[in-house]
């Protein structure tokens, strides 16, 4: 066994030693701070007892925390859905070819080049009390008194996920289309052959096939919404919390690492447990349609 | 759009429709999606030329109950505001010596252990790569504080050495995943040839693989820029008496100060803009995913 491993080092010694920084990097700087984190959470902060869940019983019990808590989930839905169903219809379009498509695409991808806290700037002054949207609608008559818009709940959740979804509308795009463009075309034919009108073609062809697509844009962008942060802080640093924002002030303002971290952890279990139910789910559907 | 429009389309798919029925359909479609480009496209572009507005605003175009759509009173006093005070040279030097210290690093860690990973059976690549994914799961704001206890104690908080360390933790995945795919397209009869030519692994590396693999080093390198360019979340962590320009933005638009906010966020835009500018023809096919997001 020694001498097996000796000969494996002596053969592949230079790349075992071009992995060697990276799998160190990650080690040292990502999976040791997470544990940190995580151990901290269960240590209790009075008497240093661990495991405890200590930390956990005092920050479920207070309000913020719950704000915090509902206000990511419902930012992380209603910014997934407007961003998969935006995305798909601009990768839809995108797959055709028209004249000034080019150009098209170069504005559609602008945000991408936009930092994302920048978005959450940009959006300040619309959603403001006397911002732009409250103005539009004034104009238009829908409203008789400005919206107070940057509030815990459902309107603030949805100013936010609207700036989260106009930065990064245009990667759902890119990952689509990509999915877009790997369906062959003679799938169609076959289909335009059997006489499918095209939204059965959509619904039978396209969806299907694209589904790989659709799961990764899916995921990336969930985790992404999770862990929402930049946006926030931006747009409404207190007013509206969300979980990452809930550990940044327990950690700075009220000198608590502990809450912190254990805030940080529920945080990672939420994206866990997301993940876990979305591939319990469509896993399910595709063995019942199979 | 084309799915609006095609649900519109009667479901007979028969071919006995009658022709001008058809062809009039055809002219609601057509006009249909460039009405549905032009909305996206507005949309897209509200939010930044709001932005370059109001740098340029006068205040009694803002500061205003009712305020108006248009520019009507310019002005360059908040560019000039900034532009003059040391405000903007120490956080725009941090930014870019940061920045560029992280996609050196990146690259330099990360290609190594790419090209490694690309060379390996299926089975452990798609492992690996998927184990770097995992890694982009775990909430910044639970790494970064760790982080920042432990860099207080070692002296590297407010420091850029400490921040571009801190960067390195969501870049190197990211731009190993990218550069995974680049030497994953290098084909391996090239390696081999060069080896019976008498170079030796190393020879092989520095005058074949590199050479070749270089455009997709770029980009990775571009990406991981942009990353630490854009970030906020380590900088709030570890930087806390000097600044970076994402920082600035932020303290302004924390302090509630509207066209400071304003002009920061179009300045740190900029050259965001530029690089992303370049890279767009790079990005056509599935060579990223939503981790470029920063």
């Amino acid at each position: 066994m020694v001498a097996r491993s000796g000969h494996f080092l002596r053969r592949y010694w230079l790349e075992a030693l071009m992995i060697l920084p990276l799998t160190l990097y990650i080690g040292l700087l990502t999976l040791v701070p997470v544990l940190q984190a995580v151990g901290l959470s269960f240590t209790d902060r009075y008497t240093g007892a661990f495991p405890s869940l200590s930390n956990y019983q005092y920050i479920v019990s207070r309000p913020d925390f719950g704000e915090a808590f509902i206000n990511t989930i419902g930012i992380t839905l209603m910014s997934v859905t407007m961003e998969m169903t935006v995305g798909l219809v601009l990768a839809l379009m995108l797959a055709r070819q028209f004249r000034g498509r080019g150009v098209f695409r170069t504005i559609i991808l602008t945000p991408m080049g936009v930092p994302t806290l920048v978005a959450g700037a940009a959006m300040l002054y619309f959603f403001r009390t006397n911002g732009y949207v409250n103005e539009a609608l004034l104009r238009l008559g829908l409203i008789g008194l400005p919206v107070y818009w940057m509030e815990s709940g459902l309107r603030g959740m949805f100013a936010v996920a609207l700036a989260d979804m106009w930065k990064v509308t245009p990667i759902v795009v890119l990952l689509l289309l990509a999915g877009l463009e790997a369906i062959p075309g003679d799938v169609y034919e076959a289909a335009d052959v059997d006489g499918a009108s095209r939204w059965d073609a959509f619904r039978s062809i396209t969806l299907p096939l694209m589904m790989p697509a659709i799961t990764m844009a899916l995921i990336v962008r969930a985790i992404d919404a999770f862990r929402i942060f930049d946006v926030v802080m931006v747009m409404a640093s207190r007013s509206i919390p969300v979980m990452s924002t809930f550990v940044y002030i327990n950690y700075f303002d009220f000198q608590d690492p502990y809450s912190a971290s254990a805030a940080a952890t529920i945080l990672l279990l939420m994206i866990v447990a997301f993940i876990a139910v979305y591939f319990l789910l469509v896993e399910r559907r595709r063995g019942e349609l199979a | 759009m084309s799915t609006q429009a095609v649900t519109q389309q009667p479901r007979t798919g028969a071919a006995t429709r009658v022709r001008t029925d058809a062809h009039a359909s055809r002219l609601a479609l057509r006009i249909g999606f460039v009405a549905l480009a032009v909305l996206f496209a507005v949309m897209t572009v509200l939010p930044l030329l709001v932005l370059i507005k109001v740098s340029f605003s006068a205040p009694q175009d803002i500061m205003t109950a009712r305020p108006p759509f248009l520019l009507y009173n310019a002005t360059l006093d908040h560019w000039r505001a900034i532009l003059n005070a040391d405000t903007v040279l120490g956080p725009a030097r941090h930014s870019l010596v940061v920045a560029t210290g992280t996609a050196l690093f990146a690259v330099l860690i990360a290609a190594p252990a790419a090209y490694v990973i690309s060379r390996m059976s299926r089975g452990w690549r798609y492992g690996l790569i998927l184990a770097l994914l995992f890694t982009q799961m775990f909430p910044d704001v639970g790494i970064a504080m760790p982080v920042a206890i432990t860099f207080l104690r070692l002296g590297l908080n407010d420091t850029d050495l400490g921040l571009i360390l801190a960067h390195l933790v969501p870049t190197l995945p990211f731009v190993a995943w990218i550069l995974v795919g680049t030497f994953e397209t290098i084909p391996r009869e090239i390696e081999e040839a060069s080896f019976v030519d008498g170079n030796g692994k190393i020879g092989t590396l520095a005058r074949v693989v590199v050479p070749l693999a270089a455009p997709g080093i770029a980009v990775a390198a571009l990406f991981a820029w942009l990353k630490s360019w854009n970030d906020l979340v380590y900088a709030i962590y570890l930087f806390l008496g000097e600044r970076t320009l994402p920082l600035m933005t932020f303290y302004y638009s924390n302090r509630g100060s509207v066209f400071d906010t304003a002009t920061f966020a179009v300045l740190l835009t900029i050259p965001v803009m530029l690089v992303t500018l370049a890279l767009q023809r790079y990005v056509e096919a599935g060579t990223l995913s939503g981790a470029i997001k920063g």
